[in-house]
């Protein structure tokens, strides 16, 4: 959990708005970093956390929040976390031993033209409260209750490389928004990988752009990350711009800030264009 | 000079004691040391493996990290990125790893004759060097500049990477590797075209000579026990995986030849599959990739994403920049693709992701690249020359830490 | 001209709002709603995209009887067990059926959001089919479509585009507030009108225009400046001659050290403090230990 990015975005882990849906974008650089910082976060906010994590093991997303302070297998013995490690689970299906056995969440690499409706199910399953996970002893020896549910995807780009469709993507997530966001109140962190340059085309394009600009019209918060235009840098990673939609109240239909970034061991710091420690 | 020092440090890491630690994470660490040929990461605590060539290892911040992926995209003419991938298995034969070799365009066996002779007697390599690097007096004083003698004493820039302390070995690439050492080996090869095929009846969307090599890995890793599925039984050992030319139309890959492939999932699916075999295991794993045929390059993004190391190598053969004085010190260019995060927030990053490499006579080495300051055509030519008659011998020692010796005082 | 569309003085037709990732339109949507709403008109709505409380977010309380929302946001392509209404059933039949439901006879305006979503979803001549059916039968007084172009091919959005009797393209403005709608309205009698305005939206839905963008194109060419010569005004001369050089050269510079200084720093001149000893045969030197003479 990165501090400096709570005050930006204007939350705390006691005191954030619910049913929101966030997408990190990346392109040019690594974006990874905030989907660990939104998990430490929901799980110091006592959320109810589904994590679809498609790209790395489970025990480099265990390396990483130990860093940030949270412990991923407390949380998911408690029953707060329910973790899809996608890679470990796509073997079973990639290198069929006796047919039908390994997840059903991830039919969709038998045969991607189905669609991820049981990926969704799989979603809807490990957040609903009527599901059979809930309801786990907590170490104190009462039930423990959490929060609203949460639901992480890191990232969503790669089920496109494994045959999936843009449209079954994106169905995928207004499914999961419908569910996670509008019907049970709850939060939506997703990450989205995209090629180093911006193409333009005129949207036939099968490819993570699409999808983008499809779940940016979907989404209530957006952080892009992108590498410096100037080009690489070892003392600033990146910059994320951050963009408020649909801001009800106030007006003004969208707010964007343009932050700087470096990523540190344990934390990473934002700061305005051109203030880097480096440089002043 | 660290050298006769590092030459043991291999063998050293090998009988270091376990520490006694109460964490239980610096235990599994402590036991994997005892794997040869490998080392925790100075930065991460990662166990990693050396890549064979010393100036890659130190580009990727000291080695590969067990359990992740180099890809290569290959040069033109594939010549500097299959001598990365040799480097990398006879590093593997030297320490005693197994090797899993899979190839499509020759058998893997005549990429195994060709591996690069080790070089086991550093001592006597480095000491030509050093009476080298004293005559340069004369050369320094045409090329020297005026200068407040409080900067004299700052070392000068050096232009090959390497670390101060040594990790892996040394190779002559003019030489091939004994028979002897290199079927002490034991490896396992993959050749597609002599590969048995069964039909598949499943809807993947991966080729069929992409699921017989993942079927085949997965078959070799876990015989092998480096799944962890056999544990403690024998002593563990690491396994090194070359796939050479992935994507290339003899694996039956229309990747390379339209712009919109109809497997144009097949490949990344493998990739994934890959992935997930080698996060589970101890192996590492080195893939070339003919990149420059692929025309898509939104394609190309994402088969990047799936490796954790990237670099790709540009050769100067056959390109205009052969020609062009500026480069005439180096073969071509290398460039820094993608940086890996595993286990970490942040991963130490190179310096610049835009290099430089050369062939020596014995040594492939990769080197900041440098342009003189003076682009006259005639001024920089001659300057540049001497700068590398200067620096040859310095880079080839590989491990020089100064030039300070260049100074009078 | 936008307000002329909202107050639907320009009679009923289809009515097609484009947007893009960078600006929604559908802030603007619900102000075609509240416009709707608060003259007395039924509205049914269609919604994919966001959820009934969302649309309903910031509309006036008392006009909600007579507005009907079509859930087709929890569940549009079936997938739990009861649907309320899924994307497949976008066809005149169906909806026809919808709106008998509401057991209305008053001709209402059909608010879609968005027609992406069923674009994604059914080929686009079944859709454009559906379209002109709704924008021509009598129950239907008029249709508002809000689509992402961004999202579909070129050809596409034309083929939307033609149908439509009036379309309001919205991007983002150049100042933080407001944003520009460029509105293209096509007559019965085939005249077509074109404008471009900067409008924003208030708490309450009622759309302001504020004025006309400037023509971008002027704008930028005032602001081009003649490129500056780096090396017009130096405090140094960037062009030596041969002579000026020589003389350059010449000149000693402070804390350089030279060889001459350096030897004559090094090496000084006899009689400044040099120690001359010669070894007597006395002395009593031990290799081992050469200070044992001291007493330490």
């Amino acid at each position: 959990m990165f501090t400096e990015l709570n005050s930006i975005l204007n939350i705390t882990p006691d005191n954030f708005k619910q049913g929101e849906f966030v997408l990190i974008s990346d392109r040019h650089t690594d974006g990874s970093f905030l989907i660990h910082h939104f998990l430490s976060f929901y799980l110091r906010a006592r959320c109810k956390v589904c994590f679809l994590g498609l790209v790395q093991s489970f025990s480099h997303y265990c390396a990483v929040s130990q860093r940030l302070g949270v412990s991923l297998v407390q949380a998911k013995e408690k029953g707060q976390l329910i973790f899809l490690e996608g890679l470990k689970e796509s073997l079973s299906v990639l290198i069929p031993k006796e047919p039908n056995t390994g997840s059903q969440a991830l039919d969709f690499l038998r045969d991607p033209s189905a669609g991820l409706r049981s990926l969704y199910e799989f979603v809807r399953a490990s957040v609903s409260h009527t599901g059979g996970v809930e309801g786990v002893e907590g170490v104190e020896g009462g039930v423990e209750e959490w929060g609203p549910p949460v639901l992480l995807v890191d990232d969503l780009s790669v089920l496109l490389s494994l045959g999936v469709s843009v449209g079954a993507a994106l169905d995928f997530s207004h499914y999961c928004r419908a569910t996670v966001c509008s019907q049970l109140q709850g939060s939506m962190v997703m990450l989205v990988r995209c090629e180093a340059e911006e193409e333009e085309d005129d949207g036939d394009e099968e490819g993570p752009e699409r999808l983008l600009k499809g779940l940016t019209h979907q989404c209530s918060l957006t952080l892009q990350v992108q590498g410096l235009p100037t080009g690489y840098c070892r003392d600033i990673h990146g910059q994320v711009e951050v963009c408020w939609r649909n801001r009800h109240g106030n007006g003004q239909q969208m707010q964007k800030k343009l932050f700087q970034y470096k990523v540190h061991d344990k934390s990473a710091s934002f700061f305005a264009r051109g203030t880097s420690s480096a440089v002043l | 000079m660290a050298a006769p020092m590092k030459s043991v440090g291999s063998k050293l890491s090998v009988e270091r004691p376990a520490f006694t630690t109460t964490s239980f994470q610096k235990k599994t660490r402590s036991k994997l040391v005892s794997i040869p040929g490998t080392r925790p990461s100075v930065q991460n605590g990662q166990l990693i493996v050396s890549t064979g060539v010393t100036s890659l290892d130190y580009l990727l911040g000291g080695g590969l990290a067990v359990g992740t992926l180099l890809l290569i995209e290959e040069d033109r003419y594939d010549s500097y990125s299959r001598m990365i991938l040799k480097y990398f298995l006879a590093e593997g034969v030297v320490c005693r790893h197994e090797l899993f070799v899979a190839a499509v365009q020759e058998s893997p066996d005549d990429i195994l004759q060709e591996l690069p002779a080790p070089i086991l007697d550093d001592i006597a390599i480095h000491k030509p060097v050093e009476q080298h690097g004293l005559p340069c007096g004369p050369q320094d004083s045409l090329d020297s500049m005026k200068i407040a003698w409080r900067y004299q004493n700052l070392p000068k820039v050096q232009s090959a990477l390497a670390s101060s302390s040594r990790f892996g070995h040394y190779y002559d690439v003019s030489k091939t590797m004994e028979p002897e050492i290199r079927q002490a080996a034991n490896c396992h090869r993959f050749y597609f075209p002599e590969h048995p095929t069964q039909s598949s009846p499943t809807q993947s969307p991966m080729l069929e000579s992409y699921s017989a090599l993942l079927k085949s890995l997965q078959e070799v890793i876990h015989k092998g026990g480096f799944d962890g599925a056999a544990p403690m039984t024998k002593s563990r050992n690491i396994l090194r995986i070359g796939l050479h030319s992935l994507g290339s139309a003899l694996w039956g890959d229309d990747l390379c030849c339209r712009d919109n492939p109809r497997h144009s999932h097949a490949l990344t699916t493998f990739l994934y599959g890959l992935r997930a075999l080698l996060r589970s295991s101890l192996s590492v794993a080195v893939v070339t990739l003919p990149s420059h045929l692929i025309q898509n390059r939104a394609l190309m993004g994402s088969i990047t994403r799936l490796c954790d190391n990237a670099i790709s190598l540009e050769s100067f053969k056959g390109s205009e920049r052969e020609t062009n004085p500026l480069y005439k010190d180096y073969h071509g260019l290398l460039h820094v693709r993608q940086v890996p995060h595993l286990n970490c927030l942040v991963s130490e990053l190179p310096d610049r992701k835009d290099l430089a490499f050369k062939l020596k006579r014995k040594q492939f080495s990769i080197e900041r690249l440098h342009l003189p300051p003076d682009l006259s055509e005639t001024v920089s030519r001659v300057s540049r020359g001497e700068l590398a008659g200067a620096a040859m011998p310095g880079s080839a020692c590989g491990s020089s830490t100064s030039g300070n010796k260049h100074l009078d005082f | 001209m936008l307000p002329e569309i909202l107050q639907g003085t320009v009679g009923g037709g289809f009515v097609l709002i484009q947007d893009s990732s960078n600006y929604s339109g559908r802030q603007l949507l619900k102000s075609f709603i509240h416009a709707a709403l608060t003259r007395e008109e039924v509205v049914h709505v269609l919604g994919f995209e966001v959820s009934e409380e969302e649309l309903k977010d910031g509309l006036n309380e008392s006009s909600m009887q007579r507005l009907h929302f079509h859930n087709a946001y929890i569940d549009p392509l079936g997938w739990t067990e009861s649907p309320h209404f899924t994307v497949h059933q976008f066809s005149m039949e169906q909806l026809t059926s919808l709106f008998k439901q509401t057991q209305q006879t008053k001709p209402f305006t059909l608010v879609i959001d968005s027609l992406s979503w069923i674009l994604r979803h059914i080929s686009t001549p079944v859709v454009c089919e559906s379209l002109q059916q709704l924008k021509k039968g009598g129950a239907v007084r008029a249709v508002i479509g809000l689509l992402h172009s961004d999202m579909h091919q070129r050809g596409l959005v034309g083929s939307v585009c033609h149908l439509a009797t009036s379309v309001i393209t919205v991007r983002p403005g150049l100042r933080g507030d407001g944003a520009v709608a460029k509105t293209t309205k096509r007559s019965k009698t085939g005249k077509v009108t074109q404008d471009e305005e900067i409008f924003s939206i208030k708490e309450d839905l009622t759309v302001t225009v504020q004025g006309k963008p400037s023509q971008p194109g002027t704008t930028q060419t005032e602001l081009e400046e003649p490129e500056a010569d780096p090396t017009a005004n130096l405090t140094f001369n960037l062009r030596l001659s041969d002579k000026e050089r020589e003389a350059k050269e010449k000149l000693a510079l402070p804390f350089v050290f030279s060889k001459e200084k350096k030897t004559a720093l090094l090496h000084t001149g006899p009689g400044s403090g040099r120690i001359l000893y010669e070894p007597d045969a006395n002395d009593d030197y031990d290799q081992e230990d050469p200070d044992d003479d001291l007493d330490v």
